[in-house]
């Protein structure tokens, strides 16, 4: 299921190669309006949409980088399209877009890091994206019918070049794929001046859809800043706010959408959200009578705090182990694939995935972290389980049956690749009992 | 099923608002079932039924980056403006102000501890609801695998990893930045220790639904979680070390609903 990466492009591109059709469905008329089919999703075809790629105008369109990014995002990550696709990229891009095709790119040479080479992964990628642009298709006319509602007249213009980000930037809209923070990532970094958040956003994950706008507390002061000098947040209005911002990518829906945040958040003097208003009566109603039996609110605040920081505190750490275990399992495998080159290079073994999986190299014992081994062992073990008995999954989920013996076949596993040199039949031998 | 029991309880004790925006853990877990029963069909079949399965999987992540974007941005607003309004009571209300009054002060200080702390509250639950729903997709990734023989999960959650909703750092961050003003809007603790405890431990009735409330849930959900099962594997997260434990399952007492 080839998925289609593509945007729908404002006016004044050019078409590009072979998917012209496709494309013109996507063009939006040159005087600013939009019609419903120029921007129904050029998604989901068959087509390999790697060569038709837009050409944007970048000034115009700093969040188009990541709308583009998207796009390449989602173009199968398979060798062959991804040659192809790349030189339609490097080719078909004039001055101005140079930079911009070399984040495309850029963003497309990340993902087939996070697809390795078997066919499997391959295909759970292409999964990955062919789903995202299934969603992307749905939510496209619907963000089209509502742009040509609210369109500005003094955007008319503007929506010559830009009508491709307003549909984006629909807050309200909920759908949208995983892949749809990538631009958000690329705005962010766009943002001149610093101004943007000073995380490092990973450039690319897999494709997104509906770029979503991602503040940040320097992002704010400007947007606040910019308040201040228009006499307050009754009399800014979004476009005043948005010119006096003047940061790329930043549109005036974002505005909008912060700037109705904003005046909520000032004007609820007790607490910033009104829901949030009942549970914090609740609290304080309880606390009052709590007076009466000595403890101080202050007191039963501190004690709040301190829970909430231990929370905290167990959250980071969660996070941070989560992330390592990841990263263990990403080296892992990487480890696993070599050697199954080597092994398959040596061609002696008869090559069932999980056994070739299974053979370790006396190299492999000694990964970077204790755990190292043990976790490749038991994530191969858990294949091969799977592989020969179906039937083990069994109706409880959260308990295998064979939950501690599973933990004595690893061990087992373990001493066996000390022992032996000849890995593979013996450790078959093993799971399949 | 004690992830997902753990999961529930965690969503109908935590805001109302943020209810229908947890993982669908259930749904994705009878799907995987479907997935497991039917698989041994077509080949092509099994192909289809992983990219519906990846499909619901990324619609759960949107909807998680989406909420957790939002929040977020909320956050970033209502911590500038806390710190604007303390520094507005200050400059209004305090010993060197424009009209001093030490009870128009204190009354003020009150409110802006109490609103203080649930947002810091309000924060970290964001933080947990980020973790919650990875450690459910991992789970689920987990379980999926082990069902199908499929190999999803390792690069599937490699790109979960890259999420926004994932991707903490800020909310921490503000979080951090909030107990430092927790710190100065404070009263300096004069009582000695164990005069605290006590306190504290009679504070548990304050345990009321609400902020603290989810605080204490999620703490000991985790810990629970944790705790070492029969799947156990070296893609597990260790057992969690919660030093003040006890006094954390103490606030159970009065809830009406047990967590553990």
């Amino acid at each position: 299921m080839l998925a289609m990466c593509f945007f729908p492009v404002s006016s004044g591109r050019e078409v590009m190669e072979n998917s012209a059709s496709l494309q013109e469905s996507s063009l939006a008329p040159s005087n600013g309006t939009l019609g419903n089919s120029s921007l129904s999703p050029s998604i989901v075809t068959d087509h390999m949409c790697a060569s038709a790629l837009p050409h944007v105008q970048y000034s115009h369109n700093p969040a188009f980088i990541s709308q583009s990014s998207r796009d390449l995002a989602s173009l199968p990550p398979l060798g062959a399209s991804f040659s192809q696709s790349t030189a339609s990229l490097i080719h078909t891009q004039g001055n101005k877009d140079v930079s911009w095709s070399l984040d495309r790119l850029q963003m497309f040479l990340d993902l087939p890091e996070n697809t390795p080479a078997p066919n499997q992964l391959v295909e759970s990628s292409t999964g990955v994206l062919a789903s995202e642009d299934h969603n992307k298709k749905t939510n496209w006319q619907e963000w089209a019918d509502d742009l040509i509602n609210v369109v500005d007249p003094d955007w008319s213009k503007i929506l010559d070049n830009t009508n491709v980000l307003n549909p984006r930037v629909e807050v309200p809209k909920p759908s949208g794929d995983i892949s749809k923070q990538q631009p958000q990532f690329h705005q962010n970094q766009l943002v001149p001046h610093g101004e943007f958040s000073s995380h490092a956003y990973p450039s690319s994950t897999a494709p997104p859809t509906k770029p979503r706008m991602r503040w940040t507390p320097e992002l704010h002061e400007a947007f606040l800043e910019a308040v201040n000098q228009l006499g307050g947040s009754e009399r800014a209005t979004p476009k005043g706010i948005l010119k006096l911002m003047n940061v790329e990518g930043l549109t005036i829906y974002h505005v909008k959408s912060h700037l109705q945040k904003y005046r909520t958040a000032r004007y609820m003097p007790e607490t910033s959200e009104g829901t949030s208003e009942k549970r914090i009566t609740s609290i304080e109603e309880m606390k009052s009578i709590d007076l009466k039996t000595s403890i101080g609110i202050t007191e039963a605040l501190r004690l709040q705090v301190e829970v909430q920081k231990q929370l905290h505190e167990q959250l980071e750490i969660q996070r941070n182990l989560q992330l390592r275990i990841e990263e263990q399992g990403r080296y892992l495998q990487m480890m696993f694939e070599k050697q199954k080159k080597v092994e398959d290079e040596k061609g002696g073994v008869p090559s069932s995935a999980s056994d070739d999986l299974l053979a370790p190299l006396p190299g492999s014992k000694h990964p970077p972290c204790n755990n190292g081994k043990s976790d490749s062992e038991a994530l191969e073990q858990d294949h091969s389980r799977t592989g020969i008995g179906p039937g083990n999954a069994g109706t409880n989920e959260d308990k295998s049956s064979s939950g501690v013996s599973t933990k004595q076949k690893m061990l087992e596993t373990e001493s066996t690749v000390h022992d032996e040199s000849g890995f593979s039949v013996s450790k078959r031998a093993r799971t399949e009992k | 099923m004690k992830f997902g029991k753990r999961l529930k309880q965690q969503i109908e004790e935590s805001l109302p608002a943020w209810r229908d925006k947890f993982l669908s853990y259930k749904e994705l877990k009878k799907l995987v079932r479907q997935i497991s029963s039917a698989e041994s069909c077509v080949e092509y079949g099994k192909a289809d039924a992983e990219a519906e399965f990846v499909h619901l999987l990324n619609n759960e992540i949107d909807k998680f980056n989406v909420f957790f974007m939002e929040q977020e941005e909320d956050f970033i607003i209502r911590h500038k403006e806390l710190q604007q309004r303390i520094k507005r009571v200050i400059e209004t209300w305090g010993p060197n102000g424009t009209k001093p009054s030490e009870a128009e002060y204190k009354d003020e200080m009150a409110k802006i501890r109490k609103d203080i702390v649930n947002f810091h509250g309000e924060m970290v639950l964001l933080v947990n609801y980020s973790n919650i729903n990875y450690t459910g997709l991992a789970k689920i990734l987990k379980k999926y695998d082990k069902r199908t023989g499929g190999l999803l999960r390792l690069p599937f959650i490699q790109k979960v990893l890259q999420q926004p909703f994932f991707i903490t750092d800020l909310v921490s961050k503000l979080v951090k930045e909030c107990e430092n003003t927790i710190d100065e809007v404070f009263p300096v603790e004069q009582e000695d220790e164990e005069e605290i405890v006590k306190e504290q431990r009679e504070a548990i009735t304050i345990a009321g639904k609400g902020i603290f409330r989810n605080t204490v849930a999620a703490l000991l959900s985790m810990q629970e979680i944790r705790r070492g099962s029969s799947t156990y594997g070296h893609f597990s997260l260790p057992p969690m070390d919660l030093p003040d434990s006890d006094l954390i399952h103490s606030f159970q007492l009065n809830s009406p609903i047990p967590i553990v």
